[in-house]
């Protein structure tokens, strides 16, 4: 765990050193990630379905906030869709204007869900959503998630409804229309599917709030429980054909990616515990203290020895391991360091000349415990 | 010297402006009446656009019948089922943008009073001597 943990800090350390960097590559990779997946899955204007594009927009998305992933990817879902019929775009438009004029106002804080729920639900492991939801963000992400579910159906009923579209042809534009509404009216899967992750969302999210041990934990495997419970409760009303080994592996890879959720969001050591009680003069306070689990993570620190002091000009460098590898020293991370010793990467260091500054040389070259 | 609590509070202050703060000013500078009026009109005009949508499409997955049909069904009644179905949905989405933009503004407001309260203890760290930031202006 000690491993796991000073392997937790170093990846925070280096987030928050190379954010600038890491941010742009991110974005970056999901919208090359979310576009290359709708070219592989509608892929009807070849135009499109050209890396060239891909890349350039994906750059573009990198630099721009994060809804224009979701604009982009929108007018490449509606591209594909124009090149197979121009009645399925308009649905398509129809469909994301009412998403976004009724729904989509309300929440656009979590309007990376309305893109990631079609991205996981491709690739088939659409539990973790519902859970990762619950954990961390707010019941409204129920509105971002359905949406999202939404826009999966849209696009699989365009996909299911192609070879038939293209059957019609340009006369049947009316048929088209009523092919494509009816493939999203009346899907029940899509139905129960939303009904079972806007459920979860909230469960996952009032039990990971209350006051009991592991809560994040019981929040997690409840929630996937409910989860397979609705979807075989609704398969079962409705016929609507749903795995049941398909949604029982689905929810325990959503419960191992919960996990890791947890891990770097709510490392707690509930044996830690403390209840304290106090008062003043309007309240009474009973609190319930949970430390976090912490470690902090080894640091290098370079520091400069002035002891040749013939040589002119030569440099020399010398380490000193910091920070404790102890199992079970949590919570001292920040009370090691003396106040004022900010090092922010976990890495410092100092390369000086050794020609000058040679004040203090005996006392200075005391401080280290590493050569190198 | 550096006063590290006030920098401390310095640093909460600016994250809290950049982040969550720069929506709860924007809030907070309406009366609470007529941030409501304004969502709920928003959400009048959404519902209205997001309703012709809709009944366009309705329109048009049946349009050979419903052309056919145009001339025998009494208008008047189709009229007025037409506007009660708007009249509904318009509604009841203003109903739920006044309930949520309540919860909203209520919570901006709790959470612009912690910020005022946080400047008011800058400005007595700085023992007085500069007037503390006010937030942005607006109608009050």
């Amino acid at each position: 765990m000690t491993g796991l943990l000073e392997v937790k800090e170093k990846l925070k350390m280096l987030y928050s050193r190379y954010e600038a960097f890491i941010l742009p590559v991110m974005k970056f990779l999901l919208a090359f990630v979310v576009l290359n997946t709708l070219n592989g899955k509608m892929g009807y204007m070849t135009r499109l379905d050209n890396i060239a594009i891909v890349l350039i927009v994906s750059l573009m998305c990198s630099f721009l906030p994060t809804g224009c992933i979701i604009l982009f990817s929108a007018l490449f879902s509606l591209l594909h869709m124009y090149a197979l019929s121009m009645e399925v775009a308009l649905v398509g438009v129809c469909l994301y204007l009412v998403l976004f004029l009724l729904f989509f106002r309300f929440s656009p804080k979590d309007s990376l869900l309305v893109l990631l729920t079609p991205l996981f639900c491709a690739m088939k492991i659409p539990y973790v959503i519902p859970l990762a939801a619950g954990l961390l963000c707010a019941p409204t992400a129920i509105v971002s998630v359905s949406c999202g579910v939404v826009v999966h159906y849209l696009i699989q009923t365009v996909v299911a409804s192609g070879p038939a579209v293209k059957t019609l042809g340009d006369d049947g534009a009316t048929a088209k229309l009523r092919l494509i509404i009816d493939g999203i009216v009346g899907n029940k899967e899509m139905m129960v599917v939303i009904a079972s992750f806007a459920i979860t969302i909230l469960v996952v999210y009032l039990i990971r709030r209350m006051s009991i041990d592991y809560a994040w934990t019981i929040a997690m495997v409840s929630g996937a429980m409910i989860n397979v419970v609705i979807l075989l409760i609704g398969d079962l009303i409705y016929d609507i054909n749903i795995s049941v080994v398909g949604a029982l592996l689905g929810s325990i890879l959503a419960l191992l990616a919960a996990k890791v959720i947890e891990f770097f969001r709510f490392c707690v050591d509930y044996s830690r515990t403390e209840k304290v009680q106090f008062e003043d003069d309007e309240y009474y306070y009973y609190v319930k203290a949970v430390p976090k689990m912490m470690v902090a993570a080894p640091t290098k620190t370079v520091k400069r020895i002035n002891t040749q002091r013939s040589r002119g000009n030569e440099r020399s460098v010398t380490t000193e391991r910091t920070g404790s590898r102890r199992p079970g020293n949590y919570g001292t991370a920040g009370a090691q360091r003396p106040r004022g010793d900010y090092r922010s990467g976990g890495k410092s260091i100092t390369i000086g000349s050794t020609d000058s500054d040679n004040q203090n040389v005996e006392n200075r070259s005391d401080d280290y415990e590493e050569l190198f | 010297m550096l006063n590290e609590e006030r920098v401390i509070l310095m640093t909460h202050m600016a994250s809290y402006e950049n982040g969550e703060g720069k929506k709860n000013v924007k809030i907070g500078n309406y009366f609470r009446s007529d941030y409501i009026s304004v969502q709920v009109l928003k959400s009048v005009i959404c519902g209205t656009i997001a309703f012709g949508i809709v009944f366009a499409l309705y329109v048009f997955y049946d349009f050979e019948n419903f052309m056919a049909d145009l001339y025998k069904i009494d208008l008047i009644t189709f009229a007025k089922n037409v506007l009660i179905y708007y009249g509904v949905t318009v509604a009841g989405y203003s109903l739920l943008t006044y309930v949520i933009c309540t919860y909203r503004y209520a919570k901006a407001k709790d959470s612009l009073k912690c910020y005022y309260h946080n400047l008011k203890k800058l400005s007595s760290l700085y023992g007085g001597e500069n007037t503390p930031k006010k937030p942005a202006g607006g109608r009050k």
